[in-house]
C-alpha cells in the first residue's frame, strides 16, 4: 500500500477491532456493564458521524442535520419494537426501509442547493422535524418514549439476550461494521469515484460525461440510511428515546466527530467517536463543562490539523515513506 | 460536399448577455478531421461560442448539430455521449485527486452505466483507456501524484487528456498553449496535429502563427460576428482581417 | 373588526416589530460578515450573548443602561477583530473554507457557551427595563421600552445601511468584497477590512443583546435559541444581502407573532423553518442578490 491515506485508515480498523475485542473479552470476564454500554454508545454515535463524513468528506456536502435521520431512526425503531414486535430484524428492516423513502423525499429539498445553502437548508429541515416532534404528544412530546423492551435476538448461535451489554456491544459492532462495510463497497465502483469528483470539481463533472444529481442523491439517501440505522440501535441500548436526539447539538457533535476523526475516512468518525465518548466521560467525572475544552480542542484541530487524526497518521506516513525513498 | 463530411454544424448561433450580443448570428461548418481554428481579439466571442457549442451555455436562437444530430438543446454530459468532448482555457481538472483517477473517472463513461454500482475490474475498457493516456502524454511518472501538485504544463496535459479519455469524435480544445513555456507550446502543437490525424480538432488559439500552421480552416470572429473564414493563406491576406486583427497585434 | 385589529392585531404587530428590529441587527452583522467574507458565522448568537451578558456584569457595576449600549460594542470589536485574525484568516486559503470557517465559528460558539455557565451560571438573569411605564397610541398601550427599542434599532439599521452605501469606508468594504485581489492592488489594506467587517458584524449582535436583554431572560443557550431565527432570515433576505435582511427580519418575525395569534406558539418557529425551506428550495439565493449587487 503507497497511499499514506489508506495506510492510516487500514491501521485506525485495526486498532478499533483490537480494542473491541479487548474491551469484549476483558468487559464480559469482569463482568462490566459501564464500559460496554459507553463503547456501545460510542458506535451508535460513531454511525451517525460516519454519515456525516460519507455527504462531508466523499461528496463535499455539509450536512448540519444528519440527526433528523438518525432521530428517525430511533423513533421508528422503538415504535416498530414497542408496538409491533420486539423484533431486532423487523426493527432494522423497517428503519432501512423507511429511511430510503424518506432520504429519497429530502434530497429534494436538501438537492436544490449547493455549499453553505445546503448546510443551512438541511440545518432548518432538521430543526423543523425536531420541533414538530417536540411538539407531538402521540410521540411523546418533550417526554420522548420510554419503555422499549429489552430484545430476545436471533443468531445463527442461537437466540441471544440483548440486555447483556456484552452482547449488544458485538451486535452494535456487527451492525456499524456492516454499514462501514457497504459504504467501503461504494468507494470502490464507479459511483465512489463519481462522489470523489463532485467534492473536488463539481462544474467538471458534466465534462466527462456525468450528471452531478444523481450520484449526489444516491450518496444522500446512502447517509440517511446510515444515520437511521444507527439511530435505531439507540433505544435497543437506552430503552428510550428522546426528541433531543434530533437537536442540532447532535448533528452539531457529529460533525465535529468527523472532523476530529478525519474527514474522507468513514473510519476516523468511528475513532473520533470513540474518543470523544471516552473524553466526555473521563472529564465528565470532574467537571460538567467538558464542552469547553471539546470546543478547544476542535477550534485548534480546525484550525491546525483540518485532516483530524487520520489525516496526522497520513502524514506521518506519506514523511516514513517518503525518507525511506530519500535513501 | 456530401453531409457525412460534415461532423460539426453550427447555424445562425446567437447569445446575448444583458444588452451584449456575444455572440452574434454565426454559422460555420467542421468538416471531419484535421484542425479548425477559431481566431479572433479579445473578446469577439470565441469563449462564448465554444461555451455554446459544448453546452456550457445554451444558445438564444440558432442550431448545433454534431454529426446530423440536433444537440442546441443537449446538456454537456449528452453532448459528450454523442462524441464531443471539450477543454478549458483555465485548467479545469479534479484537482485533489490523482493523476490516475482523473483519467479514470473521465473513461469511466465509456462503461455502460448500469455498472456504476459495481467495481471495475483489472482490465476493463476505461482502465485500459486511461493507462493508455498516461503513456501517450507522458503522464506515467506522476500517475500517482495530485492533480494540483503537477506542473502547470503537466496540468495543460493532463486536461487535454481527460477530454481525450471518452475516445470523442470532435474535440474542442480552449487556448491549450495557454500560460505554456515555449517549449511546452512547441510540443502541444505536435499533439494537437498527431490528434487532428485521427478525430477532428476543433482549437481556439491566441497565438496566431500556431494556428496558421496547424489549421486546415481558419475561422476569424470580432465583435461576436463572424468575419472571415477560409484556408490560413487567404485568411491571413483578407483586408478585413488585417485591419480587425493584425491591425490590432501591430499597433 | 375594528376593535380586534386595535386591541389584538395592533400589540402583536408592535411586540414583533420591537423582536423584528432586534433580529435585523442580528441578521445584518450575519449577512454583512457573509457578504464581504463568505464566512458563516456559527457564533453569531454567543456574540448576541456576549452582548447581553456584559451589559448584565456593566449594569451590576452601576454603569447605565445608555452607557452600555456604547461600551459592549467597544468590549466587542476587538474581540471580533482577534477572532478573525487569529482563527478565521488561518483557515482562509484553504479551497473548502467555506465549510472550514463554519467549523471553526461552531467550535467557537461551543467554547463560548460553556464559558458564560462557568462565568454567569446556568441560571436566567433578567434584568430590569430602563425605561418603565407605557404609552398610549391610538388607544393602545405600548411598553415603552419596545417603543424605544423599535426607534433604536431602526436609527442603527438605517446608520448601518448609510454607513455601507453612502460613505466612502462603505465603499471600501463593497469594492473588497467585490473583488478582493483588485481592492488589494488600488491600496485597499482588504486585511484589515476584512478583519474590521467581523469585528463589526458581532457588534451589531452585541448590541441587539443588550436591547432584548430586559425583554428575554440571559442565559448561555440564548443565542442558540436567536441565531435560529436570525439564519431563516438572512436566508430568505439573500446571504449578503442588507436590503433582504431588514425585510426578511421584519416579515418573518411579523409572520411569527402574527401566526402565533391562531396557532399555539411552539408551531410559530417550524412555520418560520418551512418558509425558509421554501425559499431555498425555489430561490437558493434569497429574495435579493448579495452585497455586490444590491
Amino acid at each position: 500500500m503507497h497511499n499514506p491515506q489508506a495506510k492510516a485508515i487500514r491501521l485506525i480498523e485495526i486498532l478499533l477491532l483490537v480494542s473491541a475485542v479487548a474491551l469484549f473479552v476483558i468487559g464480559s470476564i469482569l463482568g462490566d456493564t459501564f464500559f460496554l454500554r459507553l463503547a456501545t454508545e460510542s458506535l451508535i454515535f460513531g454511525g451517525l458521524a460516519m454519515s456525516v463524513d460519507l455527504l462531508l468528506g466523499i461528496v463535499g456536502l455539509l450536512s448540519l442535520g444528519q440527526a433528523l435521520y438518525f432521530g428517525f431512526g430511533a423513533y421508528l425503531s422503538a415504535l416498530v419494537l414497542k408496538e409491533i414486535s420486539p423484533s431486532f430484524f423487523l426493527a432494522i428492516g423497517v428503519v432501512t426501509l423507511s429511511s430510503i423513502a424518506l432520504g429519497w423525499v429530502a434530497s429534494f429539498v436538501a438537492l436544490r442547493s449547493k455549499g453553505v445553502y445546503f448546510a443551512l437548508i438541511t440545518f432548518g429541515l432538521a430543526q423543523v422535524v425536531a420541533k414538530v416532534v417536540y411538539n407531538t404528544r402521540s410521540l411523546g412530546a418533550s417526554d420522548g418514549m420510554m419503555g422499549v423492551p429489552i430484545l430476545q435476538i436471533w443468531t445463527p448461535f442461537g437466540i441471544v439476550d440483548a440486555g447483556q451489554p456484552g452482547i449488544f456491544f458485538v451486535i452494535t459492532m456487527i451492525t456499524i461494521g456492516a454499514l462501514y462495510a457497504v459504504l467501503k463497497y461504494f468507494l470502490t465502483t464507479p459511483m465512489g469515484s463519481i462522489w470523489h469528483a463532485i467534492r473536488s470539481n463539481e462544474d467538471r463533472l458534466a465534462y466527462v460525461g456525468y450528471k452531478s444529481k444523481g450520484p449526489k442523491q444516491v450518496a444522500f439517501i446512502l447517509a440517511a440510511v446510515v444515520a437511521a440505522v444507527s439511530g435505531a440501535l439507540y433505544p435497543m441500548l437506552r430503552g428510550f428515546v428522546s426528541p433531543e436526539l434530533m437537536f442540532f447539538s447532535v448533528s452539531g457533535n457529529a460533525v465535529v466527530t468527523v472532523v476530529l476523526g478525519g474527514v474522507g475516512t468513514l473510519i476516523g468518525p468511528i475513532l473520533g467517536s470513540v474518543l470523544l465518548t471516552s473524553f466526555k466521560s473521563i472529564i465528565g467525572t470532574w467537571t460538567v463543562h467538558h464542552h469547553i475544552v471539546i470546543g478547544l480542542i476542535f477550534v485548534v484541530v480546525v484550525v491546525s490539523a483540518p485532516k483530524g487524526i487520520a489525516g496526522l497518521l497520513a502524514k506521518y506516513f506519506g514523511k516514513a515513506h517518503s525518507g525511506k525513498g530519500g535513501e | 460536399m456530401s453531409n457525412s463530411e460534415i461532423i460539426l454544424k453550427a447555424r445562425s448561433l446567437s447569445k446575448r448577455f444583458g444588452g451584449l450580443k456575444a455572440v452574434d448570428d454565426v454559422s460555420f461548418e467542421v468538416t471531419r478531421l484535421g484542425v479548425t481554428s477559431i481566431i479572433g481579439p479579445n473578446g469577439a466571442g470565441k469563449s462564448t461560442l465554444f461555451n455554446l457549442l459544448s453546452g456550457t451555455f445554451m444558445a438564444d436562437s440558432g442550431l448545433v448539430e454534431l454529426d446530423g444530430q440536433n444537440v442546441t438543446r443537449m446538456s454537456p454530459e449528452g453532448r459528450l455521449s454523442s462524441g464531443m468532448a471539450r477543454s478549458f482555457q483555465i485548467t479545469n481538472l479534479f484537482f485533489d485527486l490523482t493523476v490516475i483517477e482523473n483519467l479514470r473517472i473521465a473513461s469511466q463513461a465509456l462503461e455502460p452505466h448500469s455498472n456504476l454500482f459495481f467495481p471495475l475490474s483489472k482490465s476493463t475498457v476505461a482502465i485500459d483507456r486511461a493507462n493508455e493516456l498516461l503513456t501517450e502524454f507522458g503522464l506515467l511518472e506522476s500517475r500517482n501524484q495530485l492533480a494540483g501538485a503537477l506542473s502547470h504544463g503537466q496540468q495543460r496535459r493532463l486536461e487535454i487528456a481527460v477530454t481525450l479519455a471518452t475516445r470523442p469524435k470532435l474535440l474542442l480544445l480552449d487556448e491549450p498553449t495557454q500560460g505554456m513555456s515555449q517549449g511546452d507550446t512547441q510540443d502541444t502543437a505536435e499533439l494537437i496535429k498527431r490528434l487532428g490525424s485521427k478525430i477532428t480538432v476543433l482549437l481556439i488559439e491566441h497565438d496566431v502563427d500556431l494556428v496558421m500552421d496547424l489549421s486546415k480552416i481558419v475561422i476569424v470572429m470580432a465583435q461576436g460576428k463572424k468575419l472571415a473564414e477560409g484556408i490560413p493563406s487567404e485568411v491571413r491576406a483578407n483586408p478585413l482581417v488585417q485591419t480587425a486583427y493584425f491591425g490590432e497585434e501591430l499597433a | 373588526m375594528l376593535e380586534s385589529l386595535q386591541y389584538i392585531y395592533a400589540p402583536q404587530i408592535v411586540n414583533g416589530l420591537s423582536i423584528g428590529v432586534a433580529v435585523v441587527l442580528m441578521a445584518l452583522g450575519l449577512t454583512i460578515i457573509f457578504g464581504l467574507l463568505d464566512v458563516i458565522n456559527m457564533s453569531h448568537g454567543e456574540f448576541y450573548a456576549a452582548g447581553a451578558f456584559i451589559s448584565v456584569s456593566l449594569m451590576a457595576m452601576g454603569v447605565s443602561f445608555w452607557l452600555c449600549l456604547l461600551l459592549v460594542p467597544l468590549f466587542l470589536i476587538p474581540i471580533g477583530f482577534a477572532m478573525e485574525r487569529l482563527l478565521i484568516q488561518k483557515v482562509f486559503h484553504y479551497k473548502d473554507r467555506h465549510i472550514l470557517t463554519l467549523l471553526l465559528t461552531f467550535g467557537v460558539a461551543m467554547v463560548l457557551e460553556d464559558g458564560y455557565k462557568i462565568i454567569w451560571g446556568a441560571n436566567p438573569i433578567k434584568p430590569s427595563a430602563p425605561i418603565s411605564g407605557a404609552s398610549e397610541l391610538l388607544g393602545v398601550m405600548f411598553p415603552n421600552y419596545r417603543l424605544f427599542l423599535m426607534g433604536f434599532g431602526a436609527l442603527i439599521i438605517f446608520s448601518v445601511w448609510a454607513l455601507i452605501y453612502k460613505t466612502q469606508l462603505g465603499a471600501i468594504v463593497r469594492a473588497s468584497a467585490y473583488d478582493k485581489d483588485m481592492s488589494s492592488s488600488l491600496g485597499i489594506p482588504v486585511k484589515r477590512v476584512y478583519a474590521l467587517t467581523f469585528a463589526f458584524g458581532v457588534a451589531l449582535a452585541g448590541i441587539a443583546g443588550v436591547l432584548l436583554a430586559p425583554i428575554y431572560s440571559v442565559f448561555p443557550t440564548m443565542g442558540r435559541d436567536f441565531i435560529l431565527m436570525a439564519f431563516s432570515v438572512v436566508i430568505v433576505g439573500g446571504l449578503g444581502s442588507i436590503k433582504g435582511a431588514v425585510i426578511a427580519g421584519i416579515l418573518l418575525t411579523q409572520l411569527q407573532s402574527i401566526s402565533s395569534l391562531f396557532i399555539s406558539p411552539v408551531w410559530s418557529d417550524p412555520l418560520v423553518f418551512t418558509v425558509m425551506v421554501l425559499v431555498l428550495m425555489f430561490k437558493p439565493t434569497g429574495l435579493y442578490g448579495g452585497m455586490k449587487n444590491a
